[in-house]
Formats: structure tokens, sequence, C-alpha cells
């Protein structure tokens, strides 16, 4: 082939200059500079706790990394994951077996991905306003069916989505980041090699290329959105489980991380770029950042505004080699 | 015809945009294995019409049918036999060629899967590769992203869209204005195997040529309306001019139409005009690459010889050392051994004449040889001295030359006057010697051509480095039409010695005739011995 060699070398240098290389490196120096700066951060129980909850966050950011792949944001994600969780308790609560309460919550959260993606996709509305309306719905139907208490009590069968490990020889391996890994393969999978993730990053930028050749852009982003809220719904389902309880406040403000990891490790909205690999690394970068804050005992208050200020400067960093680049270009 | 063989019906199709209305009802029908041309003015509605026909926007009022059924909005066009050629590409800037040729109808495995298919790049590529190759479309790789392509690539990528699998109906919304001519004629050629395949064909166009060459039937489009629609045999250009602009008046549209053909034509000749500048820049810059060959030879061999030049004047230097030191050797034998040898025998005859044995006519004969040698030791004197200025060497070139012009002038009869610096100093030997050889050949020269009865000669530092030697006569002077070469051909080696000599000093020699008549021979030289008396009066301070 006469294009593998100058092709293998961009491919190098992409890894240096890449996003990717600048996150990874962030997340390293801030493991370092955690590791030197409190006697906490290395210790195997924080260690297993940051993996376990990193699964789940992780799993939700992958979702929302496709929706901000193809143009469009999904505000709704972090309702999605309570409401997900609260109806596999409520069916639990309800004596159904466990693989029932999965699929009902895996099925809310598809639901409330769906609407997304209808209105969106189909009436072309902005998905800022739409998924913004859904994430109010959803909580409200949260506040409705719980009445406002948490759902305690769940049977062990289903906390070990969240709690158990898988041993494999002498290798303990928790069920989430399992979980993580499978679904992190299939998304790679979907993404890279079917024409369905070839026509999702053509979603952002070439919508009338896509439009003109017959494909179904509403159906499209009805798929992303859905996937979205499944992926949600995923995560939702492992953070209730891990914490045993679902609470009607629970992942309030999480769409913030989750939006500012899939952009820092995915790159910025429509550019139609963006690894699997990079979105997990942007996920781990902000994972390990909360819980450096709360080791290093920075006051809650500060911590959201210390997020939002990393999600701005991901953005803002993004737009400006990119100018660069088309002066040079 | 019956209706079976209709393949499209379009029906009462109402379009606005806002308060705008576009189309108002247009009504038409294609044949299988037909080719309508649709004409009409830009913003006639053409592209709108086209567009609600390949499915990409939904009509306000009035239904497609295709073969009997009626289309529901939204259907995808292509799942349904429809192709659309758009106005001007729309493609997909971060796929590659062949990414771009299959978008939407890529081969992949499992193939009952839509979406989750694994597209199968290499047959693609095959394929792509035949595409182009029909469009004779010059591509430089199925990998390169379209971005990078030009316009008229892109428009044939678009094109070979088409191309990949076989259609019902082909709608073609005037591509036209991206392709140059070669490919529009391609175009129609393509027309014309569709439709002998069966495919119909719906052609949106502004050019009459185009329409006339392939149309089977011809509808012409106006404030979106259908106000003409006829077979192609039985019109002629001034009637669809006449449609489209919606004029009857034939003097007044005489003029439209040649504007219309004429502009058509203009942009042909453009075109050709383009391609000739093309190879006129090729030309051009072939020639330049080869005049840059010529120069780089040309100054190569310049080179050479100003080696070979070099070589030459140090030999020069060298053969002139040489003589001078040649002459000086033959003047110290002269003067230490034939003079003395002379003088030695003029004593001896001396003696000999004042021995009393001697008888007196002998004696006389003795005195009279005695005398001659006397004028043969000055004869042989003089020699020594032109061959080597005795004075030259003790007492240096000032001094050298007012000795030789002193002698001269008593030679020759014609009255030298002499303006030497007097802080002349001394100059290096070869130069002194230069200089000294150049003022007796220019006196020589005076003599054996100017027919002077004065000569002035003036030596004196223009700078600190450099030293003017100034020989005015007042002659005949130069002819006219002098040149040194001729002159050295006639064999006056004179004044082709000074420059000579001037050359290897490295200096500056100035031949010219004087306002009252004479020449006037400027030597400028530069030496290596700053004069100090130039120097003080230079710099003023001191």
């Amino acid at each position: 082939m006469k294009d593998t060699g100058p092709r293998r070398i961009r491919g190098v240098r992409r890894i240096l200059n890449a996003r990717e290389g600048v996150v990874l490196l962030l997340f390293f120096l801030l493991a370092l500079f955690l590791s030197v700066r409190t006697p906490t951060f290395l210790s195997a129980q924080n260690l297993s706790n940051v993996a376990r909850s990193f699964s789940w966050i992780a799993v939700v950011v992958l979702g929302e990394s496709v929706v901000i792949l193809t143009g469009g944001i999904d505000l709704s994600v972090g309702a999605t994951m309570a409401l997900a969780g609260l109806i596999a308790a409520l069916v639990l609560q309800g004596g159904h077996p466990v693989c029932l309460a999965v699929l009902a919550g895996l099925a809310a959260g598809m639901g409330v991905g769906y609407v997304n993606g209808t209105l969106v996709g189909r009436l072309d509305l902005p998905s800022y306003i739409v998924t913004l309306g859904t994430m109010s719905v959803a909580r409200g139907i949260i506040f409705v069916l719980s009445r406002g208490w948490p759902v305690r009590n769940l049977p062990y069968t289903f906390r070990v989505l969240g709690q158990g490990y898988i041993y494999l020889n002498a290798l303990m391996i928790p069920v989430p980041v399992l979980i993580l890994l499978v679904l992190t393969l299939a998304s790679a999978v979907l993404l890279n090699m079917t024409l369905l993730g070839r026509y999702i990053r053509l979603l952002g930028r070439s919508a009338p290329a896509l439009h003109v050749s017959g494909i179904d852009i509403g159906g499209l982003k009805q798929f992303v959105y859905t996937f979205s809220g499944f992926m949600a719904a995923a995560g939702g389902l492992m953070m209730t489980a891990r914490l045993g309880v679902a609470a009607p406040t629970a992942a309030v403000g999480y769409e913030i991380d989750i939006i500012a990891a899939a952009i820092l490790g995915g790159g910025g909205l429509t550019t139609g770029k963006g690894t699997i690999w990079g979105v997990l690394i942007g996920a781990g970068l902000l994972h390990i950042l909360r819980n450096g804050l709360v080791l290093m005992g920075v006051h809650p208050y500060w911590q959201t505004g210390i997020v939002g200020a990393m999600l701005l400067a991901a953005i803002l960093v993004d737009s400006l080699p990119l100018k660069t680049r088309e002066q040079h270009g | 015809m019956s209706a079976s063989d209709v393949l499209l019906e379009v029906h009462h199709i109402v379009k606005s945009f806002g308060k705008l209305p576009v189309l108002r009802g247009v009504t038409l029908e294609v044949k299988a294995g037909e080719v309508v041309g649709v004409a009409g003015k830009n913003g006639a509605g053409k592209t709108v019409l086209a567009s609600i026909i390949a499915g990409l926007m939904p009509p306000d009022d009035g239904y497609l049918k295709l073969e009997g059924t009626v289309l529901p909005w939204p259907f995808c066009a292509r799942d349904k036999g429809i192709e659309l050629i758009p106005q001007s590409p729309v493609l997909a800037d971060s796929l590659d060629v062949t990414g771009n040729i299959f978008l939407g109808r890529e081969l992949g495995w499992p193939s009952r899967f839509r979406w989750l298919r694994v597209p199968n790049r290499k047959r693609m590529d095959e394929l792509a590769e035949q595409a182009l190759a029909t469009l004779e479309a010059h591509i430089p790789s199925l990998r390169e992203h379209v971005a990078y392509l030009s316009p008229e690539q892109r428009q044939l990528v678009a094109i070979a869209r088409v191309l990949i699998q076989a259609a019902k109906l082909i709608v073609i919304d005037d591509p036209t204005a991206l392709l140059s001519s070669p490919y529009q004629r391609k175009l129609l050629t393509l027309i014309e195997a569709w439709r002998d395949k069966g495919t119909a064909v719906l052609f949106f166009s502004n050019n009459l040529d185009h329409l006339f060459a392939v149309a089977d039937r011809l509808l012409v489009l106006r404030e979106g309306h259908i106000v003409m629609e006829t077979p192609t045999d039985e019109t002629t250009r001034e009637e669809v001019v006449a449609a489209i602009v919606g004029m009857s008046d034939r003097r007044e549209l005489t003029p439209i139409i040649w504007a219309l053909d004429s502009y058509y034509r203009a942009r042909e000749q453009a075109e050709k005009l383009r391609h000739q500048q093309r190879l006129l820049e090729k030309d051009l810059a072939a020639q330049t690459s080869l005049r840059e060959q010529l120069l780089e030879q040309l100054s190569l061999q310049i080179a050479a010889l100003d080696k070979a030049n070099r070589a030459l004047q140090e030999a020069q230097r060298r053969l002139l050392t040489e003589r001078e030191q040649e002459r000086k050797r033959l003047a110290r034998e002269l003067h230490d051994q034939i003079i003395q040898d002379l003088l030695s025998i003029n004593y001896q005859l001396e003696d000999l004449g004042e021995a009393e044995s001697v008888p007196l006519p002998v004696r006389e004969d003795i005195s009279r040889v005695r005398e001659d040698i006397r004028t043969l030791i000055t004869e042989v004197r003089r020699i020594c001295g032109d061959l080597r200025p005795p004075t030259i060497d003790s007492l240096g070139l000032g001094a050298a030359i007012r000795s030789y012009a002193r002698d001269w002038q008593e030679r020759t009869g014609i009255q030298v006057t002499l303006d030497v610096d007097e802080h002349l100093g001394r100059l290096p030997e070869p130069i002194e010697l230069s200089l000294f050889r150049i003022v007796q050949e220019g006196l020589n020269n005076v003599w054996k051509h100017a027919q002077a009865t004065q000569v002035h000669i003036q030596i004196h530092h223009t700078s600190p480095r450099m030293l003017a030697i100034t020989i005015a006569d007042n002659g005949r002077g130069l002819p006219e039409d002098f040149d040194l070469a001729a002159a050295s051909r006639e064999g006056h080696y004179g004044l082709l010695g000074i420059s000579e000599r001037v050359a290897l000093l490295g200096g500056r020699l100035t031949l010219k005739n004087r306002p009252r008549g004479g020449l006037l021979i400027r030597v400028e030289v530069p030496h290596p011995r700053p004069s100090r008396a130039v120097l003080r009066e230079l710099s003023p301070g001191d």
C-alpha cells in the first residue's frame, strides 16, 4: 500500500499532539500530585473506590460523547441515571427478579433518550432545550414515583452490579469495571467498524451529504440519543447498586462532570473526531480531580466551580489550535 | 402511449418558502427510457422541483407517483430508484473519494443489516475505480479526502455516485456550471446511454445546446408553472427562449437568444482560452528552465574563461618579469663585460699609439679606431640604459624617468616637460619597472607616430594607493576609428603593450584626443605602498 508510510507517521504524530496525549499527561500529573500531597490517594481502599465510581461515570460519559460527536448535547443524563436506578429499585421492591428490574431501568433510560432523539431528530428542535426539558420531566417523575423518599434495602443480587467482584485466578475484578469494559468494547466496535459509526461521525459536519445520500438523519439522531439514554441508565443502575440506595436526588449536577469529561477527552462540539479511548481518559482525569478535591479537603461549594472552569478551559483550548491550524492549512 | 408507460407522475406540486411561492402547481410526467429536459430561468424553481422529486424536501401540496404508487413523504428516493445529481456537489469532506461515492450505498457485511454492516472497502474501491474510469475523471487517489479536490473533481465524484447502481430515474439538476466542456459532453453521452438502457432522465438545464442535444421532450418552467411542454423535434430555440423569458415578440426575443447562445459560447471560449493559457504557462515554464540551463552553462563557460584568462595573465606577468630580469642580466653583462673589454682595448690602443716604435700614419689609424671604440661604448651604454634604466634600481622611478626623458629629448629633438610627484617614493620593483616601460613605450609611440613637437608627462597620486601617469603630446592624435586590436594587427605594439601592462597591474588605461590636437594617454594603477605625503594631505588635522 502506498499510503501506509506517511499514514503511520501521521498516526504517531497525532498521538503526540492530540488531545488524548495532553489529557493523559494531565491525568498522570494530577495522579502524581495527589499521591504526594495526600496520604490516602494511593491507598488500596481509595483506588478501589475510585475505580468503581469511575466505571459508572465513564459509561455515561461514553454515551454523552457520542451525542457530542454529532454536534448535540444531552443534559438529561443525570436525571436519567437517577430515574433508571429508581425504577429498578421500585421493581425490586415489588418483589420482581433482578433481570426484570435491570431491563425496566434500561428501558426507562432508553425511553427518555428516545423522546430526546425524536424531538431533536424528527422535529429539528435544539438539543440543549429538548434535553433540559426532559431532564426536568425525568426528575419530576422521580419525585412523583418516590414521593421524595429514597428506596432502600435493595437485594444483594442487585447490589452485586456495583459492589461485587469476579475472581479470575488471583485477580479480583470489580463487576462495574467489567461492565465498563464490555460496554466500551461494544461502543468502540459500533463507532469504529460499522456504517452506523461512520454516519454518526458525519452527522455533526456533513449532515447535508447524509441527507442527499438518502440516510435517515432523524433516525440516526433518535439512535444516538437513545444510545445515550441507554448508557445513562446503565450507569445509573451501577451507581444505585454501588450505593445500595435509590435516592431521588441522586446524580444531581452530574451533567456538568459528564459533559466536561466528554469534551475533554472526545474533542469539542461538532468536530466529528474523538475516540473512545480519549473519552475514557477524559473521564478518568475528571474523576480523580473530583476525588482529589475531596481528599484535599476542598469545600464542596468550590468543587462544581472548578469542574465548570475545567470545562470552559477545555473548550477554549480546543478552539485555539483549530483556528491557527485553519490559518496554516 | 398507454398510462402504464408512465414512470413518474408529478401532480400539482406546490411549494413556497415563507410567503414566497416557488412552485404553483407543477404537473408533469416522465416515461421510462425518456429524457425530459426542463428549462427555466434562474429562480424559476428548477432546483426546488428537483429536490422535491429526489425526496429531499416535502411539497406543501400535491403528490408524486412512482410506477403508479404514491410516494408518501418522507421517502428515501434512492431506495425507490430515483437518483439525483445536484447542482453543486454535496459531499462529506471528511470522507475519501470511495466513501463519498458509496455514501448511503455502502457494500458491507452482513448485508441484511442496514446500519450495522461492516463496510467492504476493497470491493467498493474497485467499483469506484470503474465509475471514475467511465467518467474519465482524473482523481489522484481514491483515499484522498474530497475536501482537497477541485470543484470539478468533486462534481465528478457526485456524478460517479449515480453510476454505481442502476436507477429507474435520474434527476440531473444542471451540474454543468462546475464542469469543463469535455466533461459536459461526457455527461450528455452518459444521458444518452441511460436512455438506451431504459432509464428515465429528468434533465434540468439552462443550456439550450445541451437540452436540444439529448432531450426527447422539453418543458419550460416559469414563475412556478410549466408554461410549455413539447417534443423537442417540434420546437425551435426561439420558441423555447420565448417561453423561458415569457415574451412572444420576435424582435425583442432575438437579442435574448443571441445573448443566451453567446453566453454559453463565451463560456466555452473562455474555457479554451484558459486551457491554452495553461499550455502557454507550461511552455513558458519549460522555456524558463531551458534559459536557466543556458545561463548556467554560460556562467560555467565564463568561469572557465576567467580561469584561463587569469592563468594567461599570470603567465604574461611571469614572462614580463623574466624579460626584465633577462634584460637586467644582459645589461649588466654588456656593462660589466663588453664595455669593460672595450675600455681595456681602448687603453691598450692608447698605450700602443703612444709607443714611439709605431709609425705616425698607424698612430692616426689607431687614434681613429679609438674614436670609433668610444662611440661604440657610448652606443652600448645607451643600449644598456634602454635595457635596464641604470638609475631605477638606485634612485627610483622618478629619477629614471627624468634621465630617460632627457636622453630621449636629446635623441629625438622633441621637447619633453616633466611634472613628477615629489613624494613619489619607492614602489615595488615590478611596478616601477612596468611604469617606466609604459613611459618608455608611450614616448616611443609619440616619436614614431605622433609627429609632435612637445610632450608633457605628469606623474602624481590621485589617492594614497593610486598613481596616475599622463603622457600628452601635440601631435596628430588617434584616428577616428582607432581600435587596439586593429593597431596590433598593423604592428603597432606600443599602445597594446601599454594596455597589457596596465591590465596586469590591475589599472585603467584611457586614450583620448586632446581638444587642441594630440593624444592623451592616461594610466591609473593601484599600488600597495600608500604615499605618506598624500595621506598627510588627506588628513588635515595632523
